[in-house]
């Protein structure tokens, strides 16, 4: 935290009441901060940045610029859900991490990288996309050919969200 | 798997077959969407594409087997969230609509390793194997994504699995649990520096039990150590020479299939020990 001791801060309810609107975000409000997500995490141990017990403090205490930016601690998640394994009470920390990084890309303020690989589901239905050496390749392998993805069908469920 | 791998989906296609399962492919399934990036992106469009696949496999009326961990994870997580929460299988039902689908919550998605354990059971198992692997010591890598959130994929206990080892014995290979079994290949981190040094942990710990190659189950871990550990070794005027296969491939090779059927040439580290067992 940057904060110095004895400085101020107001809690930014707002931000707040935004993480509970995302999906799996409201599990924040569970956290009392005892610190048992953080032991066996590796993006911890391999790090001096990351801790998800921190990142739950600046949830609940609101403080959107640390959380929200591609510059975040958050995307250095490895999403192994060891914190969900430990937790005692049921925050499920990378789910919550999920939430934030989901805030992020709404406010276009996610790595350029994130969305790019996710993009690619809604432009092909499939993130690595065919190639005319890997259908060679299934040949090679006696595999059925792919039929192709329905696209038109994605891009009709998804929209108007 | 399909676009990237396509000698694991022989390996898989074939080995299970053999054992008496039949698999049959659905038609129109996308991507799964994968559990990171998508996730990341908006999860409610991530619960909708899985609902979207999970609907597809309800019509045939059978529960989806998967053989990657990440496609696991994703529709065995969107598969329990839509059955316990009602509101949300309102919502996604709503989204569905759009393309006349529905998620209705009637079947189970299951890792075929869990089929083999659980439904054959590993007497089956080894009743395929005509070469058994003797002598092939396996360093064992579990992955997260098959063990946990141990709440939703309900394989294993995620502290001490067994499902591997007990798998690999049946194929008469000798598992080794090492230091950093569990650990997590780090391929999610958005920075270079955790994943490498997780992965140099990793294949330092599979070295110094002089094991003959390591062995998993995760098509993004293979990633991260094939073609990574030659990445890293670069970077650090290093050769790790740490062969990887993936359990599907070992199982086809202990009931016969030849190693070039299974891709084993594919892989960037050469995988001479392998050779080796099979040739005696």
């Amino acid at each position: 935290m940057k904060s110095q001791p004895g400085e101020k801060h107001q809690v930014a309810f707002e931000f707040r009441e935004k993480l509970n609107a995302i999906a799996e975000g409201f599990r924040h409000n569970y956290c009392y901060q005892c610190g048992a997500c953080v032991g066996d995490c590796p993006a911890s141990n391999y790090s001096t940045g990351f801790n998800p017990r921190l990142i739950l403090l600046k949830a609940l205490l609101g403080f959107a610029d640390e959380l929200i930016s591609p510059d975040s601690e958050i995307w250095n998640c490895t999403n192994c859900y060891t914190c969900s394994e430990r937790c005692p009470q049921d925050v499920r920390p990378v789910d919550v991490i999920i939430a934030l990084k989901n805030i992020c890309i709404k406010e276009g303020k996610a790595p350029d990288l994130v969305r790019n690989v996710s993009d690619a589901v809604l432009v092909s239905g499939i993130t690595t996309k065919m190639t005319t050496l890997m259908e060679r390749r299934r040949q090679e392998f006696g595999l059925p050919p792919i039929k192709g993805y329905p696209v038109d069908d994605l891009k009709k469920l998804l929209a108007g969200d | 798997m399909a676009t990237k791998y396509p000698w694991f989906e022989a390996a898989v296609r074939q080995s299970l077959a053999r054992v008496g399962m039949e698999l049959i492919d659905v038609d129109g399934f996308t991507c799964c969407p994968d559990p990171i990036y998508f996730q990341a992106r908006d999860k409610m469009e991530w619960y909708t594409i899985a609902a979207r696949n999970i609907s597809l496999a309800e019509d045939l009326g059978y529960d989806i087997v998967t053989t990657c961990s990440g496609c696991t994870a994703t529709l065995s997580e969107v598969n329990l969230a839509l059955k316990e929460d009602e509101t949300l299988r309102k919502e996604i039902n709503r989204r569905l609509k759009r393309i006349n689908r529905e998620y209705k919550g009637s079947i189970d998605v299951r890792h075929a390793v869990t089929v083999l354990r659980d439904d054959f059971g590993i007497d089956r198992v080894e009743e395929t194997v005509t070469r058994p692997l003797e002598g092939l010591k396996v360093a064992v890598h579990y992955g997260c994504h098959l063990l946990k959130p141990s709440r939703v994929m309900r394989v294993d206990d995620p502290d001490h699995p067994t499902i591997l080892e007990t798998l690999l014995r049946a194929i008469g290979a000798e598992p080794i649990h090492h230091e950093m079994t569990l650990l997590c290949c780090g391929r999610a981190c958005i920075t270079d520096s955790i994943p490498e040094h997780m992965l140099g942990d990793i294949l330092d710990a599979v070295k110094s039990h002089d094991a003959d190659c390591m062995g998993l189950i995760c098509p993004t871990c293979f990633d991260e150590f094939d073609l990574g550990q030659i990445v890293l070794g670069r970077k650090l005027g290093k050769t790790f020479d740490v062969p990887i296969v993936y359990y599907f491939q070992l199982l086809g090779i202990a009931q016969g299939m030849g190693t070039e059927e299974v891709g084993l040439h594919m892989h960037k580290v050469k995988l001479d020990r392998v050779f080796d067992v099979v040739k005696r």
